[in-house]
């Protein structure tokens, strides 16, 4: 498989002070199930960021299908509109990416962008309210959402526009069971009807559930390994040095034990 | 999943729309207000950093700055002296090398309020008209002197010594003014502020306001950039600049409305954790003997520049 996103010894910032990431080599394959995974502050979210060309790296490349992305060629009208229709970002917090007055006018908005005729763009907003299981939401002001029902709202915004990447910022983040469990239900989906899935996380249960190739952020902000799920979660040393694992007490019924390593790997539950 | 995947979801290649017939969305003026926001973060950040430094001026008790900042405002407006308010100003820019601050970054800033505040607010008053005197550069001659309301217009209207003083004289006490508070701003950290300003009598509902607000803008600015993001990621074009704005009105208000609920949370926390609308907080700020010296020479020094 060819790849559809390359980065190139990206480097990256805050204010030129404070590091974000540091010499980021990456390659991600057409729809290939991506994950970067690595503790809270090691630069995860940057990096979607600079995946998506919303920030720019201080140094360093960005390679998308074959074509390099840079301020200046985003703002070739064709390559820029191409570029935004077929990668979608679905951020942590739902929030900030709800903007219209409902959430049928929330769904309408990409496609009606793309210049679709009305009737398809309404067509297409009805399957994916019928798909996600919100349709009794379709007049609801966006504010008056619960936190899984924004969550699922701004996933179905950014399916209508129907792009080939799907960038997923921290799918579990403040999410109940259920909703989890239907994010990760959609993600495989998805990925099975060929989409590329590119999402970070610091959940190693996520990672078993998913099985995809995996990128190890540092806190260092460097990559400190790269390879499939098994190899990854069977890696105990580097996860402990990357803090993605500890020692810690857990208790069955009356009996308390201590693990060195991830509960997850330890009990499977 | 309980229900069917649409079936435009599995076409990888969309082909129902035409690239070229979508126009570019104009993101500019969106650029700009991210940029002045980040800016500001940025400057609060330096000023952090700046305070921090392992320094002379950085390390004096942040009670004895304000105190000194409070005396030497008085100082430099009693000073109307050329010459002292002159040797005051390089009094400042020596201790602001002291400190090891960024010079260009800070005078930029001093010199922009001085100019406005300083010098265009009181160029009038170079004026014969408003400072008699000699007038060394003739700006406008009428016919004869005129009376105007409660004015006597002169029949030469221009530039005088005495006008050029006073406006100097002002500029300069503007200007020692502002660099000497933000010479104390820069060294000092912003809760020691805090601190200091309760410790000389400062009300405690101000105090926590100003905490509030200082925390407001990291808020603030963390909200619109993720704001803007999201907007980026998802504008294509095809959209006219007066929906955007419509659009951005929107997100003002969802701002706003976000910030209203984080003060009250914040309110709640503090009410749960034992606020009572009084601050009690612990002060570090304990006084060495090197700080009861740099009050004292502060002190004889502010004497000897209004004797001068």
């Amino acid at each position: 498989m060819e790849d559809i996103i390359s980065l190139k010894n990206i480097n990256y910032s805050y204010y030129g002070k404070i590091t974000a990431l540091k010499k980021i080599n990456l390659s991600i394959k057409k729809g290939e199930m991506f994950s970067i995974i690595g503790l809270n502050g090691c630069g995860k979210s940057t990096l979607l960021h600079i995946i998506n060309a919303l920030v720019f790296p201080d140094s360093g490349e960005l390679i998308f299908d074959g074509n390099p992305v840079t301020e200046k060629s985003l703002k070739d009208s064709g390559f820029g509109i191409r570029f935004r229709q077929r990668m979608g970002y679905i951020f942590q917090n739902p929030e900030i990416q709800l903007f219209c007055p409902t959430v049928f006018d929330e769904l309408l908005f990409g496609p009606l962008q793309l210049n679709l005729p009305l009737e398809i763009a309404h067509e297409r907003a009805e399957q994916t309210l019928s798909y996600l299981g919100i349709g009794n939401l379709r007049e609801r002001p966006v504010y008056m959402l619960s936190g899984g029902e924004k969550k699922r709202v701004a996933i179905a915004s950014v399916l209508t526009m129907n792009p080939d990447i799907l960038l997923v910022d921290e799918p579990l983040s403040s999410l109940d069971p259920k909703t989890q469990t239907f994010f990760i239900e959609l993600l495989l989906e998805l990925n099975q009807a060929g989409k590329t899935i590119i999402f970070t996380t610091h959940h190693l249960d996520l990672i078993d559930h998913l099985q995809p190739r995996v990128a190890v952020l540092s806190e260092e902000h460097t990559i400190r390994k790269t390879g499939t799920a098994s190899e990854i979660l069977g890696d105990e040393e580097l996860l402990i040095s990357v803090n993605l694992i500890h020692e810690h007490i857990h208790k069955h019924g009356n009996e308390e034990h201590v693990h060195s390593h991830s509960h997850y790997r330890f009990h499977k539950h | 999943m309980e229900n069917k995947i649409p079936p435009y979801l599995i076409k990888i290649a969309d082909p129902q729309y035409d690239p070229a017939s979508i126009k570019g969305a104009k993101l500019s003026f969106l650029d700009k207000t991210i940029l002045n926001s980040s800016k500001a973060v940025k400057s609060i950040y330096l000023q952090a950093e700046n305070a921090a430094k392992d320094n002379f001026i950085q390390k004096i008790n942040p009670t004895i700055k304000v105190i000194s900042l409070i005396y030497m405002a008085i100082v430099i407006s009693i000073v109307s002296n050329l010459r002292t308010q002159l040797i005051i100003t390089v009094i400042i820019f020596l201790l602001f090398i002291i400190a090891r601050l960024k010079l260009y970054e800070v005078y930029r800033k001093i010199l922009f309020l001085a100019f406005i505040f300083g010098f265009l607010v009181v160029l009038p008053a170079a004026l014969n008209v408003i400072t008699p005197g000699k007038i060394i550069f003739n700006i406008i001659t009428f016919n004869k002197p005129s009376h105007f309301l409660i004015y006597n217009i002169p029949q030469n209207i221009g530039i005088t010594i005495h006008g050029i003083e006073v406006v100097s004289l002002v500029f300069l006490r503007v200007l020692n003014s502002v660099s000497f508070a933000l010479l104390v701003v820069y060294t000092t950290p912003f809760p020691s502020f805090i601190k200091s300003f309760k410790s000389i009598g400062v009300p405690d509902i101000f105090l926590m306001i100003l905490s509030l607000a200082y925390k407001y803008i990291f808020i603030l600015s963390r909200t619109i950039e993720e704001t803007y993001f999201a907007f980026k990621s998802r504008l294509l074009g095809n959209i006219k600049n007066s929906s955007i704005r419509r659009l951005i009105g929107g997100r003002i208000f969802y701002i706003f409305k976000k910030s209203m609920i984080i003060y009250q949370d914040t309110y709640n926390a503090m009410v749960s954790r034992g606020y009572s609308g009084k601050v009690v907080l612990h002060s570090r700020n304990h006084f060495t003997v090197k700080d009861v010296i740099v009050l004292m020479v502060i002190v004889i020094s502010g004497i000897v520049l209004i004797l001068f």
